[in-house]
């Protein structure tokens, strides 16, 4: 997977990346990579206990 | 399609908030990972991460099969996001791929509506095959 500096853009590879998670009850790792063939939707919002 | 949820909270906060509060709201276990990134490093990837508040604003985006980012949404947070729209854009996406790219979706299309297949013959035409609602 290539690596891409810089901001994610339309058009462009999204950047991958690792991160720890919480999933169904249980903690986990998530990599972007590994979902290669589906679709995904990276949903960035602010923070848990916040009002919108 | 998968969806990943990513806040600056740690995965500690976000089993708090599902049990205490998310859960009650959609009645259940929410269907997908919920990811954290303390340190802002993958929001600021995205060009989502604000430093001086610590945290990623309201940003999302579609990635298809090949990784590729197709469309990308970013708002400050005190406005939520339009979801109509953004399940209209993936079926739009996903009819786009499925046609390898022979069909396009104009302004305002819904599934089954009107495409476009680009082309010459197309070209000073397409007021004959589609009108703005």
């Amino acid at each position: 997977m290539e690596e891409t500096v810089g901001t994610a853009r339309p058009g462009k590879a999204a950047p991958d990346f690792k991160a720890e998670a919480y999933f169904k009850g249980g903690f986990t790792e998530v990599t972007l990579s590994d979902y290669k063939g589906q679709w995904v939707m990276v949903c960035f919002y602010p923070g848990d206990f916040t009002f919108v | 399609m998968q969806v990943l949820s990513v806040s600056t909270n740690s995965k500690f906060v976000h089993k708090m908030w599902e049990e205490v509060e998310l859960s009650k709201m959609v009645g259940g276990d929410i269907p997908f990972p919920m990811l954290s990134d303390g340190n802002g490093r993958i929001g600021t990837k995205y060009g989502v991460y604000d430093e001086d508040a610590g945290i990623d604003i309201r940003g999302r985006f579609i990635v298809d099969p090949d990784g590729i980012v197709q469309a990308m949404e970013v708002l400050t947070p005190p406005v939520g996001r339009n979801f109509d729209e953004l399940i209209r854009q993936i079926k739009a996406y996903q009819h786009v791929r499925a046609t390898k790219g022979a069909e396009a979706t104009p302004s305002g299309w819904q599934p089954g509506d009107t495409v476009l297949r680009p082309g010459p013959d197309l070209v000073g035409k397409v007021w004959k095959v589609w009108k703005p609602k």
